[in-house]
């Protein structure tokens, strides 16, 4: 969509702040109610995936897993969101031990001087990942070369890995398709902010759904 | 799983409601960043990533064209010493926060209303539905409260919030005859 079909006040010439303002409030509301169809539409086609997921989660966690989180950009953002949930979950629920590893910067900036930066996220799942794990990548485009690099390692290793992309998936698709990651959620959009939106809810919901299988609600 | 999805419906439609204010946070946010301002994010805990988040969103755009406008996570997440220390009069203090109980940034914010920064919270209701601390500062120019008291709710729906002020920042700054 271009910024003359969301905004058409601004490309008649207006001087009106008053007019413009009206103009995003509206494409705002839009906004808004595009998210909440974007969460209906990952419902439907995912419930019973999602379900799925968290359980095996649950699982790896009750047998002493760990939950390895990673991502670039927003993404890495997410990561560190999708630790701080499992590792300080606030009262009545149960600390889960989970690490972002875009938030080792010393590792990060060391692999990507060192060697390049598709190995920042394969590399410590290799030192540190056990079968018992879980490795969870975040995505908007499905093409992230070290988020694939790092769940393919994770695979090799026996980890339960998870994937979350947007679009149609792309490269962690085909991926998923030859069976390299375990979980896949796909957000079926174009826009990467209402994608990371949609994810922010999936991850967050598996999160809930992890804790009510340890018993915590 | 349906009840997990249907609890975030109505808190996060809200911001439907909230539009108008949003729309306004952004005109004066543009204003700012059109006088050579910066924005300044504040979040700790689960915050803390939004905080990150609404950096890298301006700082390197998701979409091609869009220029990159300054703006920095205030180390420790924020408080009224980091407010002060990188903090001037053009600048913008944008506060995230689930329940908006946090003193520090309270603190923080109070700062920056006395530094003559523009002052945007996102925050969640809290225990008394209005944002907590954070939300009962003084003189703040923009508050937004999702209401709702579950923080992961209110944590979808700031990153929402965050995504369409970045976009309508950049529409305002399209229109130059809107920012002075």
């Amino acid at each position: 969509m271009t910024t003359e079909s969301l905004y058409p006040f601004l490309h008649a010439g207006a001087t009106d702040a008053a007019a413009l303002l009206a103009d995003v409030a509206r494409s705002t509301r839009e906004k808004v109610a595009e998210i909440g169809r974007l969460r209906e539409e990952v419902l439907d086609a995912d419930a019973g995936a999602l379900a799925a997921c968290a359980s095996e989660m649950a699982d790896r966690f009750a047998r002493g897993g760990r939950l390895y989180v990673f991502g670039n950009g927003g993404s890495s953002t997410d990561a560190m969101a999708v630790a701080s949930l499992y590792v300080d979950p606030g009262p009545g629920r149960r600390p889960l031990p989970a690490l972002a590893l875009p938030c080792d910067v010393a590792t990060l900036t060391a692999l990507a001087n060192d060697i390049g930066f598709e190995v920042v996220f394969a590399r410590p799942l290799a030192a540190a990942g056990r079968p018992v794990d879980i490795a969870f990548g975040l995505s908007t485009s499905g093409g992230s070369a070290n988020v694939l690099r790092g769940l393919a390692t994770a695979r090799e290793r026996g980890l339960l890995t998870v994937g979350l992309a947007g679009y149609s998936g792309g490269a962690m698709a085909e991926a998923a398709e030859r069976g390299e990651i375990d979980h896949l959620f796909v957000m079926p959009s174009v826009s990467v902010h209402r994608i990371q939106e949609a994810q922010t809810t999936v991850y967050q919901v598996l999160w809930e759904l992890v804790q009510r299988a340890l018993g915590s609600t | 799983m349906s009840t997990a999805f249907a609890r975030r419906r109505a808190p996060i439609a809200a911001l439907g409601t909230d539009a108008d204010a949003l729309a306004a946070a952004c005109h004066a946010m543009a204003r700012r960043f059109h006088r050579g301002g910066r924005l300044l994010a504040l979040g700790t805990g689960p915050a803390a990533a939004d905080a990150a988040h609404v950096v890298v969103e301006f700082v390197h755009p998701v979409i091609v064209g869009k220029r990159a406008l300054p703006a920095l996570a205030l180390p420790g997440g924020g408080s009224a010493a980091t407010v002060e220390v990188f903090g001037g009069p053009d600048d913008i203090a944008l506060v995230f926060s689930s329940d908006g109980a946090e003193p520090a940034l309270a603190d923080a914010m109070a700062a920056a209303v006395r530094s003559g920064l523009l002052t945007v919270a996102l925050l969640g209701g809290g225990a008394d539905g209005r944002g907590g601390a954070v939300g009962a500062v003084p003189g703040l120019d923009h508050v937004i409260v999702v209401p709702s008291e579950d923080p992961r709710v209110v944590r979808e729906a700031r990153v929402t919030s965050y995504h369409v002020l970045w976009e309508l920042v950049h529409v305002f700054l399209d229109a130059p005859e809107v920012l002075a």
